[in-house]
């Protein structure tokens, strides 16, 4: 326990010191909330500064675009159009960033661990060592606790290695975000809607695997007249979207706000102009270090459990159908096994 | 789509109290949905037409009402049913 408060307690000052020294050497020196923007936020250059000695900058890695991408003239000389901007000048941006090196980081190291821990021999039913048994423990709460809880004993078991893709996948970023000099990808609002737009495609597929394209397409009508079809099949399909909506803001917003608020608070010693602050600010930002540790399984574990309920809905909605082997005039049929079985919809 | 042999299903027993909750309100929550969405709907797509075919106001709000009215179908019917299986 003494360790690991150690590591801890040296893992902030460092993250700490990290922030008080970024920008250092360069003519302009950012303002608090400018350097913490420039932290949270996704750029082309990764940049890496060495505790003691001079910033090492990795650089900005070649750019990669498509389409019409004539660079344009800007306040900071001729720069090519990127992003939302981009997107709508027709330049697609495909550039390797800080995040994107972030999210093959968390790849890398989550495919090393599990195959150092997993166990491989199997003549061994128990798993050695602390690791090993660390995996296990978080694989059979995965498996027992969110998929077979929440999508059925059936077909539960199928969606569990999505399932823990994604845990561990969003457990390692939001672990590498704390590291000194690292960045957390899932602050990331692309990153967060690529996760769940993998979980929307699942869903959608488990929905139709489940009541089948029939019975899918039968959902979108709504169940009523087809003279209706035009206004409610548009309301039912802005009706798939809103469950991944909330899956991308919430991950995005709890790991963006976490950071914004560790920094800020170290940036009020700065803010405030006075060493004196920091004997309320560092022990402040130390418990939201802390905080963000927890926070960051918290966030792995919100996201994998409302991903299994989505995709539990939409297969009640497929057992529904199976039932009766056929929906009624609406869509939708009545059920004697009881409210779990007869209440879902496919567009879950 | 080939046809899907039948199967056992379980009573939902092993189900945790969160999806259990979440599949007995979803037909609510559903048709709280039909009734604001096809009110947005409606409203959105007069919108939009008037601006592109230059009708003034008629389709926003001729479509609006039609939404509304859809909504509130839809809505209606849903919870018919609901008090119906009950």
């Amino acid at each position: 326990m003494r360790k690991a408060m150690v590591l801890f307690a040296s893992l902030f000052v460092a993250t700490a010191w990290a922030a008080g020294s970024e920008g250092h050497g360069e003519g302009h020196e950012p303002s608090v909330p400018e350097y913490i923007l420039h932290h949270v936020s996704d750029t082309n250059d990764f940049e890496l500064e060495v505790p003691l000695g001079k910033p090492i900058h990795l650089g900005a890695i070649p750019p990669l675009r498509i389409g019409s991408c004539e660079p344009v003239m800007t306040d900071h000389g001729l720069v090519a159009p990127s992003g939302w901007d981009g997107l709508a000048k027709g330049c697609l941006d495909l550039s390797i960033t800080k995040h994107t090196v972030m999210m093959w980081l968390a790849a890398l190291l989550l495919l090393g661990s599990m195959l150092v821990w997993s166990n491989r021999d199997k003549t061994k039913l128990v798993p050695r060592g602390a690791g090993a048994n660390l995996i296990e423990m978080l694989v059979l709460f995965v498996r027992d606790e969110m998929a077979i809880k929440n999508i059925g004993k059936e077909d539960g078991p199928r969606y569990v290695p999505y399932l823990l893709t994604a845990f561990f996948f969003i457990l390692f970023m939001n672990l590498l975000g704390l590291v000194p000099w690292m960045a957390t990808a899932t602050g990331n609002l692309a990153v967060t809607a690529g996760l769940a737009i993998c979980t929307f495609i699942v869903t959608q597929a488990a929905g139709i695997r489940a009541a089948g394209l029939g019975g899918y397409l039968k959902h979108l009508t709504g169940g009523v007249h087809w003279l209706l079809w035009p206004i409610m099949i548009p309301v039912e399909i802005l009706g798939l979207f809103t469950k991944p909506f909330a899956l991308t803001m919430r991950l995005f917003a709890n790991m963006l706000a976490g950071h914004i608020v560790l920094f800020f608070l170290i940036g009020l010693i700065f803010i405030l102009g006075h060493p004196a602050v920091a004997v309320v600010s560092v022990p402040f930002a130390f418990a939201i270090y802390l905080l963000e540790l927890f926070v960051a399984f918290v966030q792995a574990y919100v996201f994998t459990l409302l991903s299994a309920l989505f995709i539990g809905m939409a297969v009640a909605t497929g057992h529904h159908h199976d039932e009766h082997g056929h929906a009624d005039d609406h869509g939708h049929g009545h059920s004697e096994l009881g409210p779990s079985h007869d209440h879902g919809k496919a567009h879950a | 789509m080939a046809a899907k042999e039948p199967r056992e299903q379980s009573d939902g027993s092993e189900l945790g109290t969160t999806a259990r909750q979440m599949r007995a309100a979803q037909p609510y929550i559903n048709a709280v949905w039909k009734l604001v969405g096809g009110a947005v709907v409606g409203v959105l797509g007069g919108y939009w037409l008037d601006r592109k075919l230059g009708s003034g106001p008629w389709l926003l709000v001729g479509l609006s009402f039609l939404g509304i009215c859809v909504g509130f179908y839809g809505f209606l019917r849903e919870m018919a049913r609901l008090g119906k299986r009950k």
